[in-house]
């Protein structure tokens, strides 16, 4: 993926001995107003104040659990921006294909939260649909949606790790 | 069975050639606390699970630490795609040239091969998924490492979003953990030979 232009948030390097001892073990851990279940019985998870980031936010952030996101000292994560229509469409996928694993996870715990596998079902639907629209114009994510031109189009493309399409 | 996307799950494009970084961050691919070593872990782990949430997470998250392999992987290879042998000695790499070339190859930062005896499995699902909490806790201090050593925001940013990951693992094992706890709170034993 060529060319984001990073928003790129100033990175502070001099850091006080504070600032290092900042990141505690409690600190990892759920809030405890989360109302995460306290017993087996209550993993049904229906509360409404679950507090998700959007798509968006999430894929920056790497979390789309708000509670559960921590920052390290004062960095801040990249807003990834797309310079043109095919980084556009590539980025939309990846924060959908995002917060549909995010819920995955989520929901292999609790197998049972109606409105999260709802949510999930959204999520995967749209992820899906962006992938389908990437791959017509910009040749295949996975092999099984190459196309019957010859040469095979899978081998054509560009790898990820080349940093470029 | 797993099916490979052609595309890095966070995106990486590292412009500025940087070996030292590289050396260092190989440890994520190769090292005691590496995604090779995550993935591993919870793939080995997830057939013994005692319930299906288990299998489940254990196959997921197992199934990202793919991901983030390919990551690590990607970042090495970007940090040192083109780099002379001068730039190579100087950054004390002339041992891994050796034997590696520019392969990226398992190995910790200074060199040592990958072995499995990095990760744990017991049998016993509360000792296995304590495990898991403590390697994610441990990545996400390497990455912390690792983020102080970097100046890139190309190399920044994605070391970044892996320890945020870390975090939500942590967080996903604990629940499971806790679960576990209540509901399974036994050895799964093996069958009883019958005379």
């Amino acid at each position: 993926m060529n060319n984001y232009d990073y928003l790129l948030n100033n990175y502070n390097r001099a850091f006080s001995m504070n600032d290092f001892n900042m990141l505690n073990q409690s600190d990892l851990l759920p809030k405890q107003n989360m109302n995460m279940p306290q017993n087996s019985a209550s993993m049904n998870m229906q509360n409404p104040n679950f507090n998700l980031y959007t798509p968006q936010e999430a894929y920056d952030k790497g979390n789309l659990f708000a509670n559960l996101y921590k920052q390290y000292k004062n960095y801040r994560p990249a807003t990834l921006r797309a310079n043109n229509e095919r980084e556009r469409m590539f980025l939309e996928f990846s924060r959908m294909a995002f917060a549909a694993h995010e819920l995955n996870l989520f929901l292999d715990n609790y197998p049972d939260n109606s409105s999260m596998l709802r949510l999930f079902h959204d999520y995967s639907n749209r992820a899906e649909m962006l992938k389908e629209e990437y791959e017509k114009k910009y040749g295949p994510l996975t092999v099984s949606s190459s196309n019957d031109t010859t040469p095979f189009q899978w081998v054509k493309e560009s790898w990820p790790w080349e940093g470029e399409f | 069975m797993w099916k490979y996307e052609k595309r890095l799950q966070y995106p990486i494009n590292i412009k500025k050639k940087d070996l030292k970084m590289a050396k260092v961050i190989l440890t994520q691919y190769g090292g005691a606390n590496s995604e090779l070593a995550a993935a591993l872990r919870y793939l080995n782990q997830r057939y013994t699970m005692p319930d299906n949430r288990g299998k489940a997470l254990l196959t997921d998250i197992g199934t990202e630490e793919l991901a983030h392999i390919e990551m690590i992987c990607t970042m090495v290879y970007q940090l040192t795609k083109d780099a002379s042998i001068e730039e190579l000695k100087a950054a004390g790499l002339e041992g891994s040239y050796a034997e590696h070339g520019l392969d990226v190859y398992p190995s910790n930062a200074d060199g040592v091969p990958f072995t499995v005896t990095y990760f744990a499995s017991t049998g016993d699902p509360l000792a296995n998924l304590s495990e898991n909490m403590a390697a994610e806790q441990k990545a996400r201090a390497v990455y912390e490492n690792l983020i102080d050593l970097a100046t890139d925001p190309d190399v920044i940013e994605p070391l970044l979003w892996l320890r945020q990951r870390e975090i939500v693992h942590f967080n996903r094992f604990k629940e499971l953990y806790e679960y576990y706890e209540k509901e399974f709170n036994m050895k799964p034993q093996p069958r009883q030979i019958e005379n």
